[in-house]
């Protein structure tokens, strides 16, 4: 049996289901499991609650399907994770995060490199009708490792870090 | 509602207070519909600016606490009208904000004749 910590919190789940309050929702739930923890990790966390939730508000499937949108998070020893899950309405949605998480994951310490570039991007080019923002902001602002894997229809992304009892 | 000097006008959980060249910017802002008006509202405040000629703005985001990532677009995107209109955006910034911290030097690389930041940090009481 795996030793747990006694700030251990298993992973604990929210359904999205009502969208225009899925990211206050997520943030709200997130910052009650993280509550313990550091002021660096709760904000990363809560970060990345509005992010995740947003997307997952914004491009997931609209449908009242179990699996169509959660957000889980978890703490085990020092590490914090947070999960969304969501059928996606298309395929490229879905290749876009994976290209993005593929290019952070290729060299970590090139994260602010490419936020910088795609905020110049969205600088150079005002009309593009995407942000795709989010996962960057993750990586850069919170110091979170984001992970994600697609098995039509469902996506998944993971983003952890570590973190102190606060 | 439309923003007007001297007024305060609420965004959700936002609050935008513009005064005489100056911007000032509190609250939370998380929902796709609080970033639809704010893009509006800044789009007004920036034809305010064009059209009385003012060279440099403030804008006071010391007390905004937390923006998601659709925001930080619209700031992006203030920036390259500014530069196009040749006036200069100053940022007041709080240092103990993570997003401020991190993201506005990113910001202020876009276009560094356009933009400044000054950056305070609160004291224990919270005084600047």
């Amino acid at each position: 049996m795996a030793r747990t910590s006694p700030t251990d919190v298993p992973e604990r789940t929210l359904k999205i289901v009502h969208r225009q309050q899925a990211v206050t929702d997520a943030m709200r739930f997130t910052e009650l499991v993280v509550s313990h923890c550091d002021k660096a990790c709760r904000e990363a966390m809560v970060l990345a609650a509005s992010e995740l939730a947003e997307n997952v508000a914004k491009y997931g499937a609209q449908n009242q399907d179990p699996g169509a949108g959660t957000i889980s998070v978890s703490v085990a020893g020092n590490v914090t994770r947070i999960r969304a899950t969501n059928t996606v309405t298309s395929p490229d949605d879905a290749h876009h995060v994976l290209n993005i998480v593929r290019r952070m994951a290729a060299k970590p310490s090139n994260v602010a490199e490419l936020y910088r570039d795609r905020l110049r991007e969205l600088f150079d080019k005002p009309g593009t009708s995407r942000a795709r923002l989010g996962l960057l902001r993750l990586a850069f602002e919170g110091g979170l490792r984001v992970s994600a894997s697609f098995e039509p229809p469902l996506l998944e992304i993971v983003a952890e870090r570590a973190c102190r009892n606060g | 509602m439309q923003l007007r000097t001297g007024q305060l006008l609420t965004i959700e959980s936002m609050q935008l207070h513009l005064a005489l060249g100056e911007l000032r910017l509190s609250g939370m802002l998380t929902t796709a519909s609080a970033q639809a008006e704010l893009g509006r509202q800044l789009a007004i405040v920036h034809e305010h600016v064009v059209a009385q000629r003012i060279p440099s703005f403030v804008v006071d985001i010391r007390a905004l606490s937390f923006v998601n990532s659709s925001a930080v677009r619209l700031f992006v995107n203030w920036i390259s009208w500014a530069e196009r209109a040749r006036y200069r955006l100053v940022f007041l910034t709080e240092r103990n904000v993570t997003w401020h911290r991190l993201s506005f030097s990113v910001l202020k690389s876009l276009s560094p004749g356009t933009v400044e930041i000054n950056e305070t940090q609160r004291g224990p009481e919270g005084s600047a």
